[in-house]
Parts: structure tokens; C-alpha cells; sequence
């Protein structure tokens, strides 16, 4: 059988092949990546995409929730001081309902009073970043104005709207409870408490202030269970922190196996692609020269 | 009864002969490494013999001719599968340029969707925020320069596919004349019996070269070949040349035309098969699901923004302009420049951010067309993917066939200087030898002429 007799061209077609395999080779090592374009694994490429985005989306989660835990702290904390202020509004409503005070004593604990008052409406009116939190969703203006011809002494310019943040996939959060709830709650009215009070004793009636004192008690109680939002938030917040923490090492893992190297294959991968090279060339170089002329000398 | 003088007339024929195989050889040796080259042999054959009564001379040896030697078969099947090879070479080319837009999963339209959804979800914590809106502006613009960029990039990579169409058809146009002008040689030979040889050897390359550019079916015919295009579209007949013609499109795409008809459609292989490929389907294909994402993603985003209040309790206007169908991603725009148009709120106070669970939606929703925005994406990603890897594969399976071919062609037609070594050798020999029989019978006539000049003399 005729064979062909020009093998230069298959060994060039070897040699350049087995070349072809070593860039890819070496390609792969350098970036630690097997799919560097998308025609290298279409599938894999496309889910690569949807992994960037859930991890980019992973990164806002985290960031949403740093924003809002720092609301959410300075609620609580606002309202923490609230607590200490009605304790300390009750301690006075106890004083006061003595029948035995003097009536400048009794102007003098009034006076607190209304200091305490001032205090809790300056409180509801606290703000995180320029935004009022206890306004609902009105939160441009400050939601409660001192107004001596309502009931409560203040007008409440919120409204009840709530907000709900992202956390993380298909989870959201409420991040505030409108001012009306916590203060003005019926059964529960902080400021109406606070102000029963002082209009009781301003006119010395001891068992109006002890009906107030009371009252105010109750309030201070319903107050407090609207405070465990905020403390539970924080803590679910906490917690979603190391679930994302997680989702991110998941979606990491998740990434290296689409796309990236096992580092013992791509290395033997690669000396077996150097291997066949160099033994190409060195076929090639052995091969190439003999025929029938160099014995015909 | 065969005289001398027979005797040397022979052995001359047999120098003339041997001459002729030395050249052959020779000719052989010089071309080995000549692409295309066709190996030669001399085909020797018996003179017819002389007869006198019972006896039967030999009357020596005559080159009879020197014949190339091929397989005209093997040659059309180099020919078909270097039109394969010639497509997927050029789809691979412009594929890669195309999928090298869609690589960096880290940037791009896919990137900056999530960009822009992460940057509403950021407005989400603090919906009064000025700072956050206008990031959500940005977020916005950069999404729709990569709309736009992605499309022109797009646009580009066609459009120099179109350069090279009317580039490759003049090229074809060129390689047919030649070819026509061989061919009436060609031609001319054959129609004598004649081996056209070194005639045909050229021919047959220029045709593989036309086979790279475009889909040729070549037929052998008494007068040399007729090649048309896999469609029937003549290109050579006999010594004529049928060129190819372009002319642009409504769209600016140029079209080939054969004798005033259309023949775009029907050209499937070699260069310009493989280009025109990616030209008028994958391109256009691509571009149609971008345009189709950009519409409907904008459409959706419109509606859900248009549902809400902006920070001064406003309905929300279009946050995105767009015009729907073919170039809607270029024509992709922010509509609105004021940070404080972004309607997130759904009451139309100031804080709520209800309404950008609407626009978050967006991102999850299935659009019209299917699938989510960034499935829609992820699609073309692994749709450019595919066919680069089809085309990759296609190049591979070719050129391995190709190589095949080409050895089998070489085991035909191909020089081996160890053959023609041999052949040297024996020619030579051969030669030496008739040499020797001239001197040979030269000395029997001088010893004819001797005898008489020798014998004795009487006085």
C-alpha cells in the first residue's frame, strides 16, 4: 500500500494541535478558571450570571440590613428612654396623689411633669439619617407638634403608613411602627395619660392623679410591647446576617464549581499537554529527515 | 531478420525513452514540495513488434505519455469539506468576537440589572434619601449604556461581516477567471486525449480555493470542468467566467446576485456561506432578543413606576423611554432626570417606599417574552456560547476530515523521493545499459566493416 509521503503537514497538524492543548492548558492554571469565554461551557456560562447576580444581590441584602439595623437601634433606644421617662412620670404621679402635699409642692412636681412630657414628645420626634421614625411614612416633618388645645397636648401630623425592607430572598422586614400606635394607642395613650396627670393634679383632685397614675401605667405597659417589635426585628436582623453570610460562602462554592479548576486535574492536564508537545517535536525532529537519498551517497 | 541497424534504432528509442522517465522523475523530485502538485509517471509501453513468419520481434520500447496520477473523486470530496471547513472557519471567526461581548459575566447588561435592582433596593431603607435616589439614576443610566453598547458592539462586528462579503465575492470573481482561463486549456487538451497535467493541477487548486470562499459543485465534463454553486448558479463553463454582482439591501446589507437573481439565500458554505450566516440569522437573531428584553423590561418598569407617588406625592411618569422592536435597545433612554421623580412611595407620602416592592417585582417577574429580565440575558449568553462552541467543534470535525483527505490524496498523488529515488536509479541504469548496446552494436558494425577490410588481399 502507498502510504503518503509528505508527513510534514501531519506533523505539523500534530505539533499544533498538541500546542492548542497546552495554551488551553496553561489558560486554565493562570486564571484558575475552565470557562474563560461562553462557548467553553454555554451552560455553565449562563448560570454563572445568574450566580453573579445572586451574589451581588446577596451584598445588597447585607447592606439593607446594616441600614436598617441602625433605624432600628435608634428606635429602641428612643424608646428605652421613653420607659425611663414614664417611670420616672409615674414615680412623681404617686407622689403627687398624696393627699398630704403642700399645693407649691404639687406645682413643683407638676412642673417635672411637664418636663417629662416635653422630654417623650421630643423623643417621638426622633429622626435616623433626616427621616422622622415615628411618623408612619410621613417622615419629612417632625410628626408630633405640642398643641395645648387637644386633649393629649399634641397634635400627631404622621400617619399610619409602614415600611417593609428586603432581608434577603422573598423575606422582608417592617422596619417601624407608626408613632400613633406606640403614644396615642387607645387603651394605651402615653401622651393623653401624661396629660390627665397633670391636669389632675394642676387642679389637686389626688383621685383623678391616682386614676391617671394608673392609666399612665397602663400605657407605659402597651408602650413596652410595641418596643419588643423593635428589639425582635433587631435580633431577626441578626440572625439574617449570618444566614446571608452563609448564602454568599454557598454561592462561592457554588461559583468555583461552575467555572473554576480542580487544581490537581488542571496540573496533570497540563504536564500531559507539555508531555505530548514536546514528544511531537521531538518525533518530528527525528522523523523529518531520512530518505532514500541520504543512503544513496 | 532485425539487423543492426535495428538494433540501434532501439537502443536510441530506449535512450529517448529512459530520457523522457529521467525528466519525469526529475520533474517529480522538483515538485515535491509544490502544493497541489500532482505526481507524474511515464508510461512505457512495448513498440508494436515486427513479424517475419513464425518469428516475433520486439521492436523496443516508446514513451507512450506521462500521466498525472489522481482521483478526480478524492479531489470533489477535498473540495466539499473545505466549503464545510470554510463556513465554520468564519463562523468561529466572527462568533468569537461576539461571544468576547457576552464573557465578563461581572459587567454588562446582566451586571448592571442587578446594579440598578440593587440600587432600589437600597432606596428601600431610606426612601427620603436624596443620594439614594440619584444612585438609582445612575444605576439606571449605566444599564441603559450597556444596552446600547452591547447593541452598537453588535451592530459593528455585522456590519464588518458585510464589508467582508463584497471583499470575498471579488475575491471569488477573480478566482473564477483564472479558473475559466485554465479551464479552456484544460479543455482543449482533453478533448485531444491528452493529460493536461501540470494544466490541471493548477485548476484543480484555484478550484480549492473557491471551495474555501464559497458552496461549488464542480462537474467533470469532456471539455474540462463546469463548476456552479450548490444552488445551480453556472460560475465556469468551459472557458467562460460568470462573475458574481453586489448590491445593498434596504438595510444596507449587500446581497450577491448571479445574472441579475438574487442568490444570497441559497449560498450556504465556504467563507461566504459562513459569514452570510452570521450576518443575516445569528446577529440579527441576538439583537432580536436584546431589543426584545430592553422593550418589555422597560414596558414592565414603566408600570410598575407609573403605579406609585414620587417624593412630592405625585403619580409616577415613564422611567424609561423606549422605542419597541428592532433597535429598541439603542433606543433605550432614562426618561426622567429629577431624583425625585422616582415614585417609590405608594400613598404619596414622602417616606413610604410600598411601591418599590412593585418595582423589585420587575426583577423576578417573568416578562412577556417568558422569562425574567436576567434569564432573558442569560439566555443570549448561552446562546453565543453554543453556537461559538457548534462552530468550534464543526472547525475541528473538518479539519481532522480535511486532513484525512489530504493523506489520502498524498497516498495517491503525492511525490515520495524515496519512489522517485528508486525510479532515478532504475532509469539511470537503464539509460547506462542502451548507452551500452549503442556501443555495443558499434563495435559488431566495426567488426562488420573490419571483415572486410581485413580479409586477405590476392595477388
Amino acid at each position: 500500500m502507498r502510504i503518503n509521503p509528505n508527513i510534514t503537514s501531519d506533523i505539523l497538524n500534530a505539533i499544533s494541535q498538541a500546542e492548542l492543548q497546552q495554551q488551553k492548558a496553561v489558560q486554565e492554571v493562570a486564571t484558575g478558571k475552565r470557562v474563560n469565554v461562553p462557548s467553553d461551557d454555554p451552560a455553565a456560562a449562563a448560570e454563572m450570571v445568574q450566580n453573579l447576580a445572586l451574589s451581588s444581590q446577596t451584598d445588597q441584602y447585607l447592606q439593607n440590613t446594616s441600614s436598617v439595623e441602625g433605624l432600628l437601634q435608634t428606635a429602641d433606644s428612643a424608646l428605652s428612654s421613653v420607659v425611663t421617662s414614664l417611670n420616672q412620670a409615674i414615680g412623681l404621679g404617686v407622689q403627687g396623689s398624696t393627699g398630704t402635699l403642700s399645693s407649691s409642692n404639687r406645682q413643683a412636681i407638676v412642673e417635672q411633669l411637664q418636663g417629662v412630657f416635653a422630654q417623650v414628645v421630643q423623643l417621638a420626634n426622633s429622626s435616623y439619617e433626616g427621616s422622622y421614625i415615628f411618623g408612619g411614612t410621613a417622615t419629612t416633618a417632625p410628626p408630633y407638634a405640642p398643641d395645648p388645645t387637644q386633649t393629649d397636648g399634641v397634635t400627631y401630623n404622621g400617619n399610619t403608613g409602614v415600611n417593609s425592607v428586603d432581608i434577603a430572598n422573598g423575606r422582608s422586614i417592617q422596619i417601624n411602627v407608626p408613632g400613633s400606635q406606640i403614644f396615642q394607642a387607645a387603651g394605651g395613650d402615653v401622651m393623653g395619660s401624661l396629660q390627665q396627670l397633670i391636669t389632675a393634679l394642676q387642679s389637686g383632685n389626688t383621685t383623678a392623679s391616682g386614676t391617671a397614675t394608673t392609666q399612665l401605667r397602663t400605657a407605659m405597659d402597651s408602650l413596652s410591647q410595641q418596643r419588643v417589635f423593635y428589639g425582635n426585628a433587631i435580633n431577626q436582623l441578626t440572625s439574617n446576617q449570618s444566614f446571608l453570610q452563609q448564602e454568599k460562602v454557598n454561592l462561592q462554592t457554588q461559583q468555583n464549581d461552575l467555572v473554576g479548576i480542580d487544581p490537581a486535574q488542571a496540573a496533570t492536564d497540563l504536564s500531559q499537554a507539555e508531555m505530548a508537545y514536546n514528544s511531537g517535536l521531538a518525533a518530528a525532529a527525528k522523523v523529518l529527515p531520512p530518505s532514500l537519498m541520504d543512503y544513496l551517497k | 531478420m532485425p539487423g543492426l541497424t535495428s538494433s540501434i534504432l532501439m537502443a536510441t528509442q530506449s535512450l529517448l525513452a529512459d530520457q523522457g522517465a529521467l525528466a519525469t522523475t526529475t520533474n517529480n523530485i522538483s515538485n515535491a514540495n509544490t502544493p497541489g502538485y500532482t505526481r507524474e509517471v511515464a508510461i512505457l509501453n512495448e513498440a508494436p513488434p515486427s513479424i517475419e513468419g513464425s518469428l516475433v520481434y520486439g521492436n523496443g520500447v516508446t514513451l507512450d505519455k506521462i500521466q498525472s496520477v489522481r482521483d478526480q473523486l478524492l479531489d470533489l470530496r477535498i473540495s466539499e469539506e473545505t466549503q464545510q471547513q470554510g463556513s465554520a472557519q468564519s463562523q468561529l471567526s466572527a462568533m468569537q468576537q461576539v461571544q468576547a461581548l457576552f464573557s465578563d459575566s461581572t459587567q454588562g447588561i446582566g451586571a448592571d440589572l442587578t446594579a440598578f435592582f440593587n440600587s432600589i433596593s437600597q432606596l428601600s431603607t431610606n426612601p427620603t434619601s436624596v443620594p439614594q435616589r440619584q444612585s438609582v439614576l445612575t444605576a439606571a443610566q449605566n444599564l441603559v449604556s450597556s444596552f446600547q453598547q452591547t447593541e452598537s458592539n453588535l451592530n459593528t462586528i455585522q456590519s464588518d461581516l458585510n464589508q467582508s462579503v463584497s471583499d470575498t465575492v471579488s475575491q471569488i470573481n477573480s478566482l473564477t477567471q483564472q479558473i475559466a482561463q485554465l479551464n479552456a486549456q484544460v479543455g482543449q487538451l482533453q478533448s485531444l486525449g491528452k493529460d493536461p497535467g501540470v494544466l490541471a493541477d493548477q485548476e484543480n487548486q484555484l478550484v480549492q480555493q473557491l471551495s474555501q470562499l464559497t458552496d461549488v459543485s464542480v462537474i467533470q465534463t469532456e471539455h474540462g470542468e463546469t463548476i456552479t454553486t450548490s444552488g445551480g448558479t453556472a460560475l465556469v463553463v468551459g472557458g467562460q467566467s460568470f462573475s458574481l454582482q453586489v448590491a445593498p439591501n434596504a438595510s444596507g446589507m449587500e446581497h450577491i446576485f448571479a445574472q441579475g437573481q438574487d442568490i444570497t439565500a441559497s449560498i450556504q458554505n465556504g467563507q461566504l456561506g459562513g459569514t452570510l450566516q452570521i450576518r443575516d440569522t445569528v446577529i440579527p437573531g441576538i439583537l432580536n432578543q436584546i431589543d426584545t428584553l430592553a422593550g418589555q423590561f422597560a414596558t414592565s418598569f414603566n408600570t410598575a413606576h407609573e403605579a406609585g407617588f414620587d417624593l412630592s406625592g405625585n403619580p409616577g411618569a415613564a422611567f424609561f423611554s423606549v422605542t419597541a422592536g428592532t433597535g429598541a435597545a439603542s433606543s433605550l433612554r432614562v426618561a426622567i432626570t429629577d431624583p425625585n421623580a422616582i415614585a417609590a412611595s405608594s400613598d404619596g407620602s414622602a417616606g413610604s417606599n410600598g411601591n418599590i416592592a412593585q418595582l423589585m417585582a420587575v426583577q423576578t417577574q417573568a416578562l412577556p417574552s417568558g422569562a425574567n429580565p436576567l434569564d432573558s440575558y442569560a439566555n443570549v449568553v448561552s446562546l453565543t456560547g453554543n453556537v461559538t462552541a457548534q462552530a468550534q467543534a464543526e472547525v475541528s470535525a473538518s479539519t481532522a476530515s480535511l486532513n484525512q483527505l489530504n493523506d489520502q490524496r498524498g497516498s495517491i498523488s503525492g511525490v515520495s523521493i524515496d519512489q522517485e529515488s528508486a525510479n532515478l536509479i532504475t532509469y539511470q541504469r537503464a539509460f547506462e545499459a542502451a548507452a551500452r548496446v549503442v556501443t555495443t552494436v558499434d563495435q559488431l558494425t566495426q567488426t562488420i566493416i573490419g571483415m572486410g577490410a581485413s580479409a586477405p588481399t590476392v595477388y
